[in-house]
């Protein structure tokens, strides 16, 4: 880990940036969740990792308020001259903290109690959630929402009294997105051995056997659904204070289809393919974007390409065929059909 | 009533022509003197005809103002803005013979020039651009007073336009409607009936402000029963431009969805790129555009757009087909996976039509697409849009023929259904895949090229449609020609309608809350499969 380096070799940036990228890890486990686990691919996932961040930026701009102002500058150029209702709850950090995580958690509650109630699945499901994508992204835009319209919400100094520019809070905050990247993903390992999880790979494999064998498949999709959704909304609240702005740019139907790819590139069906995906993906793009700014693009559409039609299982899953692929190597005859059933078993697994 | 009114005007005009009559001899010097330029007896001159307020004049008043005044002899011309040949202003105001040889222009200075300003209200009228006399007349309903009214009465009688003629008598509705003389109100209120336009609104809600004490009034009644008619019809017009713009946005989307609709239903493939074949479409309209420019003499300009047409559909086909054999062949019936690696697609072929194009460019619509049908007051159907509608109602029959009529269609379908018993029965599935992509990438390339008389071309433009475009294909139900042409119109119509009532980003959230809900009953689209075949 680069903390060890951290008093004197790195920089204090690299290091807000690694603390970026164990909360977009956040995130990318709650997509493989959803996605690797039960199946459902869900394009919406940035939405609530910008749900998160907007809930904790709403409490920064409120406790960050230039003195003698009642109301952030946004909604003064926009002539709004009260607080909207919606806004008061966000002035005490606690409350602001439990929306952040339950605002999300009743969204995708109430969302994918309608549309798994109806059965929707797979690509449609995908195509629903990427319209609502696309539809949140334009509501966020809007200055009549609120919430800072393009711009978003920026123009922080302190957190709970911490100065965010202070690399103390710096390290502090990288701390903490370490330790709850860790936590969650302990848990989330802990949620996929448990019964529930066994159940949701099955919902994968096969739903129709699942549902005709008496389990109530649609609460398990819309339990998991919550899960993932609050765990990419806890990704957003760690991000805000480590970025500084949060704007619906975030949300857009890229980013959440950006948030897939780190998890098919780095293994779907593995937690931890889903957090190297992230942190590879990110610093593939800190890389690119500094030394060849157009070519990214491409990088990002080609990681697209390459990793659906060579790397199945990701990363992850090419390091285990490589693993295979040097058993048979060395094996001795006997041994080497073995070997090839256990690889056969792995491509099963897969298709 | 009628007979008062009738007294009224010929007592106005008596004295009118009574006036003209005994002060013309000096009206006739006073003009001379400012046509000869004479410096001393300018001033006076200039001040006796703003005075007297001669209608003849007028014209010749105009052209000082405008600063357009020239002169030959005793006779003074002008020279319209848009217009090419001269006008005589003085004595007559009629177009100039064709000999205005040896015709100087003439510069008073801006002391006269203020002084007449005040007369502005009535020079207006004196000129033969028909949307200019509209203004001027509009401009009677804010400040015209009684005194004008007969002034106007004598200018429409020789007005030939109907809609000059039907703005003139409005303008004098108006004055009389403010007038506060209860009888020239009732007057004003029966002559306008039915047939008052939009802009009687303002007016008669001012005759109702001032009426607000007696609601019980016949004229009140009358008044508000006028303004709810105007609205009325409004509104009317405003339903059919949204329907009209819903079914041409409809037909786009139709042009897009129907080809991914199909390809979705042929190999399982969610083709996220398929926007960026909307934008090829475009890109090769404007290619062609330039070719034009640069290439072939400029009077064959015109024609480009209809090379365009089946040039965008081949160059969008054959990329499409190119695309299929590279990569998604290898992602038939995995939906999910297509769905991230054609996304991937889009990015870098977006990419790279930003570097070698740049950010925004846009094609020039032919002359023979601009303008279009008024159908009624106000509501005016452009021809670039009915075009699209046509070309979308074209290409749709088209498929229709191609999947339900032909041996292609036929094979299509059957490796719809079932791909294994096809090859069996040996279709040559491949060939079938390349063909039906060609044709889907096609039909967006033709779209994307009709989509360059209503827009821009930007490199992102088809990811504008492409969510829009899956959510139609959603409702109307993979692979279904009819259920997606249904579901096309409805999004298109609909979401124009929601986006009239509210902001066009809550008419997309209503829409997709819409959508959703509909799902509820009809998981699997507006006419899905049945028996075996809705298994998968």
């Amino acid at each position: 880990m680069p903390l060890g380096n951290l008093l004197g070799f790195v920089e204090t940036n690299t290091m807000t940036l690694w603390g970026r990228y164990f909360c977009f890890a956040i995130a990318a486990i709650g997509i493989d969740l959803i996605w690797g686990y039960t199946g459902v691919l869900s394009m919406t996932q940035a939405f609530f990792f910008c749900l998160g961040a907007y809930g904790i930026g709403m409490y920064m701009t409120l406790s960050n308020l230039p003195e003698g102002h009642q109301l952030p500058a946004f909604m003064e150029w926009n002539q709004v001259t009260e607080l909207p209702t919606f806004w008061a709850p966000f002035s005490s950090f606690p409350l602001a903290f439990i929306l952040s995580l339950l605002v999300p958690a009743l969204f995708s509650l109430i969302f994918g109690f309608f549309v798994f109630r109806s059965r929707i699945q797979g690509v449609y499901f995908a195509i629903i959630t990427q319209a609502l994508a696309l539809a949140m992204f334009l509501l966020f835009s809007r200055n009549e929402t609120m919430l800072g319209g393009t711009n978003g919400l920026t123009d922080f100094k302190y957190l709970l009294g911490f100065d965010l520019r202070e690399t103390s809070t710096k390290l502090g905050l990288y701390f903490l997105s370490f330790i709850v990247l860790c936590l969650i993903y302990i848990y989330s390992s802990f949620l996929t051995k448990s019964k529930f999880g066994k159940g949701l790979v099955a919902i994968r494999d096969s739903e129709s056997r699942m549902r005709f064998t008496g389990y109530g498949v649609s609460a398990y999709k819309i339990t998991i659904f919550m899960i993932g959704s609050v765990i990419a909304a806890i990704g957003g609240m760690l991000y805000l204070p480590q970025t500084g702005i949060i704007t619906p740019g975030r949300m857009d139907v890229q980013a959440s289809i950006e948030m897939i790819v780190w998890v098919a590139l780095g293994g779907r069906g593995n937690l931890k393919g889903a957090v190297l995906g992230a942190i590879v993906v990110n610093l593939l793009y800190s890389i690119f974007t500094s030394i060849l700014p157009g070519g990214w693009l491409y990088v990002l559409g080609g990681l697209f390409v390459i990793t659906v039609l060579y790397l199945d299982k990701g990363m992850i899953g090419l390091f285990q065929q490589i693993q295979a692929y040097i058993k048979t190597f060395f094996a001795s005859d006997k041994n080497n059909k073995e070997a090839e059933d256990v690889e056969n078993e792995v491509i099963n697994v897969s298709a | 009533m009628l007979k008062s009114k009738l007294l009224f005007l010929t007592l106005i005009l008596g004295t009118l022509s009574f006036t003209a009559y005994s002060f013309e001899k000096t009206v006739e010097n006073s003009v001379q003197t400012i046509l000869s330029n004479n410096k001393t007896e300018l001033d006076s001159a200039v001040n006796f005809l703003v005075e007297t307020k001669t209608p003849h004049t007028y014209a010749l008043i105009g052209a000082v103002l405008e600063k357009r005044l020239y002169v030959k002899g005793t006779k003074a011309y002008t020279l319209f803005p848009g217009i090419k040949s001269y006008y005589e202003v003085y004595p007559e105001f009629k177009e100039a013979e064709s000999d205005v040889a040896g015709i100087t222009p003439l510069k008073l200075s801006r002391k006269y020039i203020l002084k007449f300003r005040p007369l502005s209200k009535y020079t207006q009228l004196y000129t033969p651009v028909a949307q200019s006399k509209l203004n001027a007349y509009q401009r009677f309903k804010q400040s015209g007073t009684l005194e004008d009214v007969a002034f106007l009465t004598e200018q429409l009688k020789t007005e030939s336009d109907e809609k000059v003629k039907a703005a003139g008598n409005e303008a004098i509705y108006t004055i009389w409607l403010l007038s506060g003389n209860e009888q020239l109100e009732m007057n004003a209120l029966a002559q306008l009936g039915e047939g008052a336009s939009d802009q009687m609104l303002d007016p008669l809600e001012q005759y109702l402000k001032k009426k607000e004490n007696a609601p019980q009034d016949q004229s009140y009644i009358l008044a508000s029963e006028l303004i709810s008619t105007i609205q009325a019809r409004e509104r009317f017009i405003n339903t059919a431009q949204n329907l009209f713009s819903g079914i041409s946005l409809g037909s786009i989307l139709l042009l897009v969805a129907l080809g991914l609709g199909i390809i979705y239903g042929l190999a399982g493939v969610i083709n996220m790129s398929h926007g960026e074949f909307l934008m090829i479409g475009a890109y090769t309209t404007y290619v062609i555009q330039q070719c034009f420019i640069s290439y072939l003499p400029a009077s064959w300009f015109e024609g480009y757009f209809w090379v365009s047409l089946p040039l965008s559909f081949i160059t969008a086909g054959l990329i499409g087909l190119l695309i299929e054999r590279l990569i998604i062949r290898h992602l038939y019936n995995k939906p999910l996976e297509s769905l991230l690696g054609t996304w991937g697609l889009s990015l870098i072929m977006i990419q790279i039509c930003r570097s070698i194009f740049g950010d925004i460019t846009a094609v020039k619509s032919p002359e023979l697409l601009s303008g279009g049908i008024e159908v009624m007051d106000g509501l005016i159907l452009p021809f670039n849009r009915l075009f699209i509608i046509g070309l979308t109602v074209f290409m749709g029959v088209l498929t229709y023929i191609v999947f339900f009529k032909s041996r292609l269609g036929v094979k299509i379908r059957a490796v719809t259904q079932n791909r294994n018993m096809s090859a069996c029965l040996g279709i040559s599935t491949k060939r079938i895949d390349a063909m039906t992509f060609f044709l889907g990438s096609g039909l967006a390339g033709i779209a994307g090229c009709a989509m360059t008389l209503i827009g821009n071309v930007v490199p992102n433009m088809g990811k504008t449609y492409i969510v829009d475009s899956f959510l139609i294909v959603v409702v109307g139900g993979v692979g279904k020609l009819v259920g997606i042409i249904a579901s096309a119109m409805g999004v298109g119509v609909l979401s124009k309608i929601f986006e009239s009532f509210y902001e066009a980003v809550y008419g997309k959230v209503i829409m997709l809350a819409i959508i959703i809900f509909f799902l509820q009953f009809k998981p699997k689209g507006l006419f899905p499969d049945k028996g075996r075949l809705s298994e998968e």
